[in-house]
């Protein structure tokens, strides 16, 4: 009975210490954004004397609105495209029975080359079509990248829906192209969501394709413009942590509307 | 009349066209995929290649031929040798120490299913984080002249001055792996714990009937129905481990001096910054190669597994 007790209190005290070691890095940012400059860097936790000024602050110093603006444009549009990509491909490979193994594998295999094999020469098609530094170009090279991503997420997703109402409907005289967009599309609807969110929130954290393809403020996105404001000679910590939290908000909003979607998304892709 | 109803009654004497046309409208299914693979992947080897063997730079790339010159000097240097190096084996610790630290976690986690499901709530909170968020937070954290963890430190009398974790050779390693550990712990969690759920309830009761200890329980029942998920777990991890770019560039910029420069870094600088866009294709193409020699076994090791279940 003792050890039973024992196993739980130091079961909730290691769960405890997990969930604080989770959490303090965003809750130190949170802390830093109300410290005035000069108690940035006392070492202490909390702000002795807090102040708001950071918050202004940052939207004073940098363009974080259209940073903001530019990442929500570029991720959405990327994540549209990578959809656009993947829906027809799957419904292909495993209902239509095109592109036999090679499909499958080429894709997913090309997620294994780091993104940096690809910038130099997207560098190069960018500037040649004339989308360097612009929202569509971005979208598209973040939106091909993620294919093999949304490839891994929804072909299981696709895999669980009975082959039967597909025939059905084929009986009725659909065609291929209708019964995906009139039957399978909402049938998968959740997993479809999860992977639409996992895809979003992966292009709006991207950074190397992000900083490479992008140079002005009107096309910069968040963590770009995040890193130029760490460029600085004088940094101002709060504000960047302001800055940064602000950028944050975003995401935190859609993770927490779509927490089951997205814990059931990555879960379900990794295991099958 | 539509394509559709052509192609599905074809005329006598076109039957061949018919069937050729059928065939290109099924591959039509595949065609964005083929452009974006086309893109991501096809052109830029080629290019890369194009690249690597002539003296290129970001404003005049293909100047003169070099052949193999430029990926001998890059196998040559002692610089990326040292990069290429560091990247494979923050891969495979990281990974190891995140599989290890995140199935742990998912244990726990199962056996306590309520409070688990709030601290998988709270976890996604780094894996949604920008990498460069997560970068500035920790850097605030570990900054050397009252960084937070300086300040606690030296606080509870354990340090007499502060310690400069990002610029000191060797810790500022220990720092990177500190801030991925954060990030990426969560996404091993997750995916053990969705494993650790398929496994049926009854098992753990048998063996328990049996009179087998929680230890033996995880070592002989539990560990052999999960060994293939975690391998995959583990592959894909390492996967992810070998793109470490942003933490690098937000926390020490490689520093100090080369010291956490990892190849993603070095060809980045490389190509970005020194505009030697040729010798950085060749060094990506050294990259690519040994990613690909390293990545192997472990992709085998997946099949196995996989092949026992």
């Amino acid at each position: 009975m003792m050890v039973g007790r024992l196993a739980i209190v130091l079961r909730a005290g290691a769960l405890t210490l997990l969930a604080a070691f989770f959490f303090l890095p965003i809750a130190y940012l949170v802390s830093v954004s109300f410290k005035p400059r000069d108690d940035v860097l006392s070492g202490e936790f909390l702000p002795l004397r807090p102040t708001l000024d950071n918050w202004p602050g940052a939207f004073a110093a940098t363009d974080l609105g259209a940073f903001i603006v530019n990442s929500i444009v570029v991720s959405l549009g990327s994540a549209l495209i990578t959809l656009l990509v993947t829906l027809p491909a799957v419904y292909g490979v495993v209902r239509l029975g095109v592109g036999g193994k090679w499909a499958p594998q080429l894709t997913l295999g090309s997620y294994v080359a780091p993104p940096i094999v690809a910038a130099i020469p997207l560098f190069f098609l960018l500037r040649g079509a004339g989308l360097i530094n612009t929202h569509w170009g971005l979208a598209l090279v973040q939106g091909f990248a993620n294919v093999p991503v949304a490839y891994w997420l929804v072909t299981p997703f696709l895999r669980n829906i009975p082959v039967e109402i597909e025939e059905a409907a084929a009986l009725d005289g659909a065609t291929p192209v209708g019964t995906l967009v009139c039957i399978v599309i909402p049938l998968m609807a959740p997993g479809l969501a999860a992977t639409a969110v996992i895809l979003t929130i992966l292009a709006y954290t991207e950074f190397l394709f992000a900083s490479t393809f992008t140079f002005s403020d009107a096309t910069r996105t968040l963590p770009v413009g995040l890193s130029l404001f760490q460029g600085d000679r004088l940094v101002n910590f709060g504000q960047m942590a302001a800055a940064a939290l602000t950028g944050l908000i975003p995401v935190y909003l859609v993770g927490l509307f779509m927490q089951r979607f997205l814990l059931q998304g990555i879960a379900h892709g990794g295991i099958r | 009349m539509t394509l559709a109803a052509t192609v599905r009654q074809p005329l006598p004497a076109l039957t061949g066209a018919g069937s050729a046309v059928r065939h290109l409208r099924r591959a039509l299914w595949l065609a964005p995929l083929g452009l974006s693979l086309l893109v991501v992947l096809v052109y830029p080897l080629v290019l890369l290649i194009g690249l690597a063997m002539t003296s290129s730079t970001l404003g005049r790339p293909f100047n003169r031929f070099v052949g193999l010159d430029q990926i001998v000097a890059g196998l040559l240097d002692p610089v990326f040798q040292a990069a290429v190096f560091k990247s494979v084996a923050f891969g495979f610790v990281a990974s190891a120490l995140q599989l290890a630290a995140g199935f742990g976690i998912a244990l726990l986690l199962t056996e306590w299913v309520r409070a688990g499901r709030l601290l998988l709530t709270l976890v996604l909170l780094p894996l949604m984080t920008p990498p460069v968020i997560a970068g500035i937070a920790w850097k605030l954290i570990l900054a050397p002249a009252g960084g937070l963890l300086n300040g606690q430190l030296m606080q509870w009398g354990l340090i007499e001055a502060p310690i400069s974790f990002l610029g000191t050779p060797g810790l500022a390693w220990l720092s990177i792996l500190a801030a991925d550990f954060w990030q990426w712990t969560p996404f091993v969690v997750i995916l053990s714990f969705a494993a650790l759920m398929g496994i049926p309830p009854e098992m753990r009761e048998a063996s328990l009937l049996d009179g087998a200890t929680p230890l033996q329980h995880l070592v002989h029942v539990t560990l052999p129905l999960v060994a293939a998920p975690l391998a995959s777990i583990f592959l894909l991890k390492l996967i992810i481990a070998f793109k470490l770019f942003d933490l690098v560039h937000v926390l020490t910029f490689g520093g100090p001096g080369f010291d956490t420069t990892n190849a993603s870094f070095w060809i980045w600088r490389s190509a970005f910054e020194r505009f030697d866009v040729g010798r950085a294709a060749a060094a990506t193409i050294v990259y690519a190669a040994v990613l690909g020699l390293v990545t192997l076994p472990v992709v085998h090791l997946c099949r196995r597994l996989e092949a026992r279940r």
